[in-house]
């Protein structure tokens, strides 16, 4: 990995909650606090998806969220990250066989990082973000 | 309101007389936990549908109830609401629970609402009508609630009979497989850097 | 544009989406210049059918999904639904299995509110503050952990008891964490509560009157804050709560009277936070020796919950206010009927009342005020006449910034 130049410009992230417990979420929140500080690598939420680089999507999609997820992802701004939080992201997790989900995640945008847990440790979440630089180096260097 | 305390005996019996036969199966359940045992009560009564309002005024007259929220079974011939209250919250180790259990038949779920005795209870009886398919007369916001704008219509998520979810309906998120639309994963690539992650795995 | 114009009202829809908390809602506000004239939300985001889920699985299975259904919440669910089905089954919990239940309990009510303050002072635009909470919130996350093995979603509480044991080597690991809170919930008591900014901003700011909360049926810190006195904890004897001395805690314990507003809902949840780290300790001194779970064996639960016949109904007072699960077992496998009540489910129609009449920059604090975990709203549309301008998450909360910086400079 090549992390010492990318970390010359700094990574917006922004969150969506596609209908998570709200686990996944405190810890993304938890994961840009003091203890961690990702923001001195320039890491950091934003409020709008036109800024953001990478996008963290937490939760299982429920019927009434799938078509924001897709609109919020087509306002973002290529080259973009997706990032599924989670397991319940990924597979359904503990809500394997509900009515009202639309999900995985995968099903509705496409996903270029997974962090499996339930819910993942902060630590897991930043090395996460730390894969999606190097997928956007290279998404930026024009290998895909 | 009343400030004199009725004891889970007297409250039964001052429903009972009031309003007879009406009321079936009073029972009161008390529960102890903890090191020291202190018990906790919980009444149970079965009403009439015809008296739900003038019992909810009865129970306002001995102290301003908090509604915590109307539950629902579906027990196959029968439809049972539970109104599920708290009275003489604030006394330390004195709130009883007061439960009134309402049943429906299924040829003719509605009930009156009790928003204008209690106004929380909208929230309450909005989802007893998208979960259950019960209609509450006089209801002042009869929109959804949880459900979805283009969820079909007469499918009761909570209802166990031919209107509750059909199996077309339930998505087994764990069955998906990788999609097939996709570019292929770098394999060679994974192949050469051994010390790739094995916990994220990298898609595109 | 004529005065007709400039008089009509617009309409702000707000959400469903913003970035750091809970369920997604969606608001609209009919607006009349800066104010909040008519105020409706849209919950329902993130419904995923857990009770019909619930009622396709046993209840072993069950006090694990109940743990997803918060992620802040994590034992508030279990611990209720483990109650209900308790109730039913007629089992009796060990006297130290309830004594854990509780220690756990108040150790979440204390990373919850410290969670709540730090969301609170970033609406504000006092992220110092912000930073502050949510630093010293992990070391309540690290006891979690030590005692449960996870920082979210515990899966300690199971039906008849506990699943792990807190031994004398932890006492050592909680007692440090509660004596660096009681260090330093003085410091956070004078940042919030003697800050010229926050009295000005949350004083008077969302008032929720006597009537409207006990009307509403609003519960835990918000109905304490308008003086209705209500806590599940010490009105109905239930775990160990039955056992201590405690009271609920209203706004007029930090003196003055009590108004309802903003300020007042965050004086009960600092002061309730120094009442966990009392009861903590007490339950840790008093805590009985003996087992933790009335059956160990899951095959031998499963059968006993198996032949149950009946209904009950288990409550816990979580963070946000009573949590109430309505299970009725019909003698199969899975529970012939689950209701779930979580504590926002009350709370949330009080922003009605509370946001009418308000301006839009003090939109966040309000409807954070209730801790609805929902703390800002990401994207909001302004619509004025045909064309409709896009206000970020980040302008609403730029607002609400500017405003904090108006009432700094004068």
């Amino acid at each position: 990995m090549t992390l010492s130049s990318s970390f010359k410009r700094s990574l917006f992230v922004f969150h969506f909650n596609a209908g998570s417990c709200n686990g996944c979420d405190i810890e993304i929140v938890a994961a840009i606090t003091p203890r961690y500080d990702p923001e001195r690598f320039g890491v950091r939420l934003v409020g709008s998806p036109k800024h953001a680089d990478v996008l963290l999507v937490t939760g299982p999609v429920t019927g009434k969220m799938a078509p924001r997820l897709r609109r919020v992802y087509d306002q973002m701004a290529d080259p973009k990250v997706v990032m599924c939080i989670g397991t319940c992201g990924q597979s359904g997790g503990v809500f394997y066989d509900s009515y009202n989900l639309e999900g995985p995640i995968d099903q509705i945008i496409p996903v270029d990082v997974y962090v499996p847990g339930c819910a993942p440790r902060p630590e897991a979440i930043i090395h996460g973000v730390v894969t999606a630089i190097t997928k956007l180096e290279r998404l930026e260097g024009g290998e895909v | 309101m009343n400030e004199t305390l009725l004891t889970p005996q007297e409250l039964v019996d001052r429903f009972v007389g009031t309003f007879g036969d009406a009321i079936t199966d009073p029972r009161i359940v008390t529960r102890a936990e903890g090191a020291k045992k202190n018990p906790n009560t919980n009444i149970w009564m079965t009403i009439d549908r015809g008296i739900l309002k003038p019992v909810i005024n009865l129970l306002k007259e001995l102290y301003y109830p908090h509604l915590s929220v109307i539950s629902g079974w579906d027990t196959g011939e029968e439809l049972r609401l539970q109104y599920i209250f708290s009275i003489y919250y604030g006394k330390p180790h004195g709130e009883i629970m007061v439960t009134f259990t309402v049943p429906l038949k299924k040829t003719d779920l509605t009930v009156p609402t009790i928003s204008d005795q209690i106004p929380g209870a909208v929230f309450t009886e909005r989802e007893k009508q998208e979960m259950y398919g019960i209609t509450v007369e006089g209801i002042p916001d009869g929109r959804r609630l949880f459900l979805p704008e283009d969820f079909p219509e007469g499918v009761y998520p909570l209802r166990k009979d031919e209107t509750g979810i059909p199996d077309s309906m339930i998505k087994h998120l764990w069955e998906t497989k990788r999609p097939t639309d996709r570019p292929a994963p770098p394999v060679t690539e994974k192949e050469d850097t051994e010390e790739k992650p094995k916990e994220v795995k990298s898609d595109e | 544009m004529s005065d007709e114009m400039k008089k009509k009202p617009y309409v702000v829809p707000i959400g469903p989406i913003h970035p750091a908390l809970k369920e997604p809602v969606q608001f609209l506000f009919e607006m009349e210049g800066e104010v909040v004239k008519k105020a409706d939300f849209a919950p329902g985001q993130t419904h995923r059918g857990i009770e019909w889920m619930g009622m396709r699985r046993n209840p072993v299975q069950i006090v694990h999904l109940t743990d997803r259904i918060c992620g802040i919440c994590g034992v508030t669910h279990s611990l209720s639904f483990a109650r209900a089905v308790e109730q039913i089954v007629d089992i009796e919990v060990p006297a130290r299995a309830d004594y854990i239940r509780v220690i756990i309990a108040e150790l979440e009510r204390i990373q919850s509110h410290l969670l709540w303050a730090g969301v609170a002072a970033h609406e504000l635009g006092f992220d110092t503050l912000f930073y502050l909470a949510w630093r010293v919130r992990e070391d309540s996350l690290d006891v979690i952990e030590n005692i449960t093995g996870n920082r979210i979603n515990y899966g300690l509480v199971q039906i008849g008891g506990v699943r792990r044991d807190i031994t004398p080597e932890q006492h050592p690991v909680i007692h440090k964490c509660l004596d660096g809170y009681r260090s330093l919930l003085g410091k956070m008591i004078n940042l919030f509560l003697h800050d010229t900014t926050i009295s000005i901003r949350c004083k008077d700011t969302g008032v929720l009157s006597f009537e409207k909360a006990l009307h509403l049926c609003t519960v835990g810190p918000t109905a304490r804050a308008s003086g209705v006195v209500k806590d599940v904890r010490v009105d109905y004897p239930y775990a160990a709560y039955g056992d201590l001395d405690i009271s609920p805690i209203l706004p007029s314990a930090f003196g003055g009277e009590i108004n309802g507003d903003v300020y007042d809902r965050i004086i009960v949840r600092l002061l309730e936070i120094e009442q966990s780290i009392g009861i903590i300790e007490t339950c840790l001194k008093e805590m009985p020796e003996g087992g933790i779970l009335w059956e160990p064996k899951l095959p031998k639960l499963l059968a006993a919950c198996k032949k149950a016949h009946g209904e009950a109904v288990g409550r816990h007072e979580a963070p946000r206010g009573e949590c109430l699960h309505y299970v009725a077992m019909d003698g199969n496998e899975a529970p012939a009927m689950w209701k779930i009540k979580a504590s926002s489910y009350s709370n949330l129609h009080s922003w009605i009342p509370i946001l009418e009449g308000e301006q839009l920059a003090d939109v966040p604090i309000i409807v954070a005020s209730i801790d609805p975990c929902l703390s800002c709203t990401d994207r909001v549309a302004v619509v004025r006449g045909n064309s409709s301008d896009l206000l970020t998450k980040e302008d609403l909360h730029r607002l609400s910034v500017e405003k904090t910086r108006r009432i700094q400079g004068c």
